[in-house]
């Protein structure tokens, strides 16, 4: 204890007299040598403890500054993602846009109610016999209603509603097998049944047997189609089929004027008014009478007379002259 | 202590006594933590190790200040010292006890540093009136804090 005690006596009066001699010698070379020593030693522990302390004063800016950069990095994302959507949808409709404005030239027969609709389903196994649009009861569709298409500004006879669910419906196109609409020759007055094939042309029946028909003939509905208005077209002769001695009549091989396969939207000419404006939420076509086509010279000079439903054609059969019904259209084969 | 702990120890107290100086200080008042801290270990440690460490605390004060250089290492010493004489006859472990001593001994300090001044400066050295009555109260109030920590987590 003694011992320790004395030591502690020694270095405090050994440091006290240190402390005194730099006190004591303020200005003189070996006090500012050392104090410039001490002060080398000491500084770092100040000018990087004011670095540190910045850096820690910092940190909630930073880390604040960092949270709104990665919202507003978030945000502009999410806009990014938007506006992507948004031309694309800008586009899509653009197109939309640029056919339902020459769709709106297109004209409706009186009687009819105009409903534009989306092709919305297709079955790959039935190519060429049915399509799903996206129009259905709650709009007014209703069964055996007509369906067109359009060719630029000219209406082309689709198929007609063969299903209708509440919201959808199923049109039965001319190419199904099952469709057969009572049709004319723009060159003249003669008048057949197109049928459909289950693929992209139609045939044409009971063509008069004398009659000479020429490739390239425009075919139109009949106005005793039961399903179609009349003077709308369907398409053009693509080939004569050769004359059977067996039969009393000709067949033609007629090209449709719309393919179905690009169908985007159609136009259903329903039989029955809306239930309801607010159903009207797309823009549908003024209800104005179609005007007829024009046809050749032959046809402007002698107009067709408007007949009913039903056409007497020859069947070839040895009972004669038979009345069939000529659009198959209400009754399916 | 184990000597990185002592060094970290030894730094971190000069790190913080200058911290608090430059940003923490209102009105010329702030603990003087190498002080305080000197007295604290005096009453805790050897003497002899706490008058060389006080000693280099003291000049490392001496260095942030533009006058009287060798005045803080002198007083810092003395002040180890003192505790160290002092806990031969007080307990200083307690926190009551060595508040008291850090207490008196910061206005000791207040007093020793201007008579340093009027002879090594040539004119009385006063802290001012706000650091002159704070400044040895915020000291107790470390010194008495540091002691109750220390004591809660049972250290020698």
């Amino acid at each position: 204890m003694q011992r320790e005690t004395r030591i502690a006596h020694y270095v405090v009066g050994t440091l006290t007299a240190l402390s005194l001699v730099l006190l004591s010698l303020p200005l003189s070379s070996p006090v500012r040598s050392f104090k410039a020593c001490a002060s080398y030693l000491f500084d770092p522990l100040a000018y990087e403890g004011e670095r540190g302390y910045r850096k820690i004063a910092e940190t909630p800016s930073r880390v604040g500054e960092l949270l709104s950069a990665d919202i507003r990095n978030r945000r502009l994302q999410e806009e990014l993602r938007g506006t992507v959507w948004l031309k694309a949808t800008v586009e899509t409709l653009s197109l939309e846009n640029e056919r339902l404005r020459r769709a709106l030239g297109l004209k409706a027969p009186a009687g009819r109610y105009p409903l534009w609709a989306h092709v919305m389903e297709r079955d790959p196994l039935h190519w060429y016999r049915s399509v799903s649009v996206d129009a259905g009861a709650d709009r007014g569709v209703s069964l055996n209603d007509s369906v067109l298409g359009r060719k630029g500004d000219v209406p082309v006879a689709l198929g007609r509603v063969v299903d209708v669910r509440p919201y959808t419906s199923t049109v039965l196109l001319l190419t199904d097998e099952r469709s057969a609409a009572a049709a004319y020759l723009s060159s003249g007055t003669l008048e057949g049944l197109a049928q459909g094939e289950d693929g992209p042309h139609l045939r044409m029946n009971y063509l008069n047997s004398e009659a000479r028909l020429v490739l390239g003939d425009t075919v139109y509905t009949s106005p005793t189609s039961a399903t179609f208005p009349p003077d709308i077209l369907i398409g053009r002769i693509a080939k004569v089929y050769p004359r059977d001695p067996f039969l009393t009549f000709q067949s033609v091989e007629v090209d449709p004027a719309l393919d179905a396969t690009s169908l985007q939207e159609v136009l259903i000419l329903r039989a029955h008014p809306p239930r309801d404006a607010a159903s009207e939420s797309r823009p549908s076509l003024p209800e104005v009478p179609v005007e007829p086509p024009v046809v050749s010279s032959a046809a402007a000079v002698s107009p067709r007379p408007r007949r009913r439903r039903s056409v007497v054609v020859s069947t070839g059969t040895p009972a004669g002259l038979e009345a069939i019904p000529v659009d198959s259209q209400d009754a399916p084969r | 202590m184990k000597p990185l702990r002592s060094t970290g120890f030894f730094v971190g107290a000069m790190f913080l006594q200058w911290w608090w100086n430059t940003h923490l200080s209102y009105w010329g008042a702030a603990p003087q933590f190498l002080l305080t801290l000197t007295v604290f270990l005096a009453a805790r440690r050897s003497a002899v190790s706490t008058m060389l460490v006080g000693f280099v605390w003291g000049l490392y004060s001496d260095v942030l200040r533009a006058d009287l250089f060798g005045a803080d290492a002198l007083l810092y010493v003395l002040a180890a010292y003192t505790a160290g004489a002092v806990r031969k006859q007080i307990d200083l472990r307690a926190a009551g006890p060595l508040a008291a001593v850090v207490l008196i001994l910061s206005w000791a300090y207040v007093v020793l540093i201007g008579i340093l001044g009027l002879i090594f400066g040539n004119s009385f050295f006063w802290v001012g009136g706000v650091a002159a009555f704070f400044t040895p109260v915020l000291n107790a109030v470390v010194a008495g804090a540091a002691a109750l920590v220390w004591g809660l987590r049972g250290e020698d």
